[in-house]
């Protein structure tokens, strides 16, 4: 069978393995990630294990278009596969479908890159969960809190700017105004603070957080 | 916030980030970059021990980035620092050890321990002066790191001679005469002299290689405030080259220009180079756009 003889995904996949050159390999990987088919998820997720930064871009982009549909095969990718990891994280917290919680608790906690503990903080603050029931929702929220003040002693601070973002979309989702928002809020202010090495742009970020939550 | 120092997750990570190599070294050999075999979390006791002694180069120069990585405030952090500043050794290929390897560490740790270095920037004038251009390179981004003014004129006298003097290709390697890209910043980080350094810098805009053309254009618009120099950055966003778009993006962030926002958030580069960039126009810039609009774009690109 001749590749034109293919449905248009597999054409599109076909074209990925084939790709000879890393422009090629991006070229295709974009074709591949505009389809918007579900069955194009595995091979976007192959390609983040190309160390290919710009095919992986657009893997993301189109994993990250396919919203839960690729959340299995984003899960299913081998631990030991660092680089892809790093790249999945950010597609989980793009899509922000609650089964990829675990994997960006652990990312936020313990990734050894800056820029993907800041996909993953990020990514703790917008997971969708409009579908679940109250008490489930209120149980995520509070384990997404949990590892974002865990996160705000985060060497990097571009992590705990992300932490400053991330705090401030979750304090609207709480529905238990009392414990959780006061923690909430001391974490943002222990982001305020003019500590040493705490740049002025996270307390910046931090303090407009407590304002907008403050505002009646 | 005290436990911030002895994070183990701030020591960075042999990779790049952004699954890239370009996390560590933006520019060309221009940053600190962590020692890859030594990356596990130690004291600062310990950090001054392996500096302190001298049987193993190779922990002296982790002891001595360490330092300047966590901003030791040790009373014996820059007594040390400035002897291994003094220490000479070959290149040794086969280790992949840079040569003065020591000193050049020492020399980037005390850019980042003001107002302590400050007693070592007569130790750093005279290390301008050495025959490593490699070290001569470390020590005059220390010297802008410490805004030392004191090495104003000898940076101008380095430069003096122009893109076909100092800028001129070193026969049979891939560098110049001089650390141009290094002084050239140290000059604009200073941030003093007026007229005569503005005469030096400015022949460099027009240097051959982008990225001397971007480090000139980065001190003439911190020295100057002139809109042209940013525009010249803003044009350099769009080089074909990644490492020129990176080097531009850098630039734009130390100089602060936030008329650049919108270039910035457009550039074909990485979020992380991009984030830092407009922090740069949130700390160090004035004016428009105002810090709501650019702490709103800096959320989008996380």
């Amino acid at each position: 069978m001749t590749p034109t003889d293919l449905p248009p995904t597999e054409q599109l996949v076909e074209a990925v393995r084939r790709a000879d050159s890393s422009q090629a390999l991006l070229l295709a990987t974009r074709e591949l990630a505009a389809s918007g088919d579900p069955g194009a998820a595995p091979v976007l997720v192959e390609v983040l294990g190309f160390n290919n930064p710009g095919a992986a871009v657009a893997a993301v982009d189109g994993l990250i278009r396919l919203r839960g549909a690729a959340v299995e095969a984003l899960l299913r990718l081998d631990a030991q596969n660092y680089g892809a990891r790093a790249w999945a994280v950010r597609a989980l917290a793009g899509i922000g479908d609650v089964r990829g919680l675990e994997l960006l608790e652990e990312a936020l906690g313990s990734d050894v890159a800056a820029s993907v503990r800041r996909a993953a903080a990020k990514g703790l603050g917008t997971l969708e969960l409009h579908h679940l029931s109250t008490a489930e929702q209120e149980r995520i929220l509070q384990r997404c809190l949990q590892a974002l003040l865990a996160a705000s002693a985060d060497g990097e601070w571009v992590v705990r700017y992300a932490v400053a973002v991330a705090l401030e979309t979750l304090a609207e989702r709480l529905q238990s105004r009392g414990q959780s928002l006061q923690a909430l809020l001391d974490g943002l202010d222990s982001l305020a603070q003019p500590a040493d090495g705490n740049p002025p742009v996270v307390q910046l970020r931090a303090r407009l957080a407590v304002e907008r939550i403050q505002r009646p | 916030m005290a436990g911030r120092s002895s994070n183990p997750i701030s020591v960075p990570s042999a990779a790049g980030d952004d699954g890239t190599q370009a996390g560590a070294s933006v520019r060309a050999g221009a940053r600190v970059s962590a020692p890859l075999s030594e990356g596990a979390p130690i004291s600062e006791a310990e950090a001054i021990a392996r500096l302190a002694q001298s049987e193993d180069p190779s922990q002296q120069y982790y002891g001595a980035w360490w330092l300047g990585r966590m901003r030791s405030q040790h009373p014996e952090a820059v007594p040390l620092l400035r002897s291994a500043l003094r220490q000479r050794r070959a290149r040794d290929p086969g280790a992949g050890v840079e040569e003065n390897a020591v000193a050049r560490n020492a020399a980037r740790a005390l850019g980042k321990l003001a107002p302590l270095a400050l007693a070592a920037v007569d130790d750093l004038l005279e290390v301008l002066e050495d025959p490593d251009d490699g070290l001569r390179e470390a020590a005059a981004r220390a010297l802008g790191d410490l805004r030392a003014e004191a090495a104003v004129q000898p940076i101008c006298r380095r430069l003096a001679s122009g893109p076909q003097g100092a800028g001129a290709l070193r026969p049979g390697t891939p560098r110049l005469m001089e650390p141009c890209e290094a002084l050239l910043e140290a000059l604009g980080e200073i941030g003093q002299g007026g007229e005569p350094v503005l005469a030096v810098v400015e022949p460099f805009v027009d240097h051959e290689r982008p990225l001397i053309r971007s480090a000139a254009a980065r001190a003439l618009l911190q020295l100057s405030g002139e809109q042209r120099w940013g525009t010249l950055l803003v044009e350099l966003l769009e080089h074909p080259q990644l490492q020129v778009r990176r080097a531009a993006l850098m630039d734009l962030g130390a100089a602060g220009w936030r008329p650049a926002l919108e270039p910035i958030r457009r550039t074909l580069a990485e979020n992380s180079l991009k984030l830092m960039a407009l922090r740069g126009l949130v700390e160090r810039g004035t004016g428009e756009p105002a810090e709501p609009l650019l702490l709103a774009c800096m959320d989008e690109l996380l």
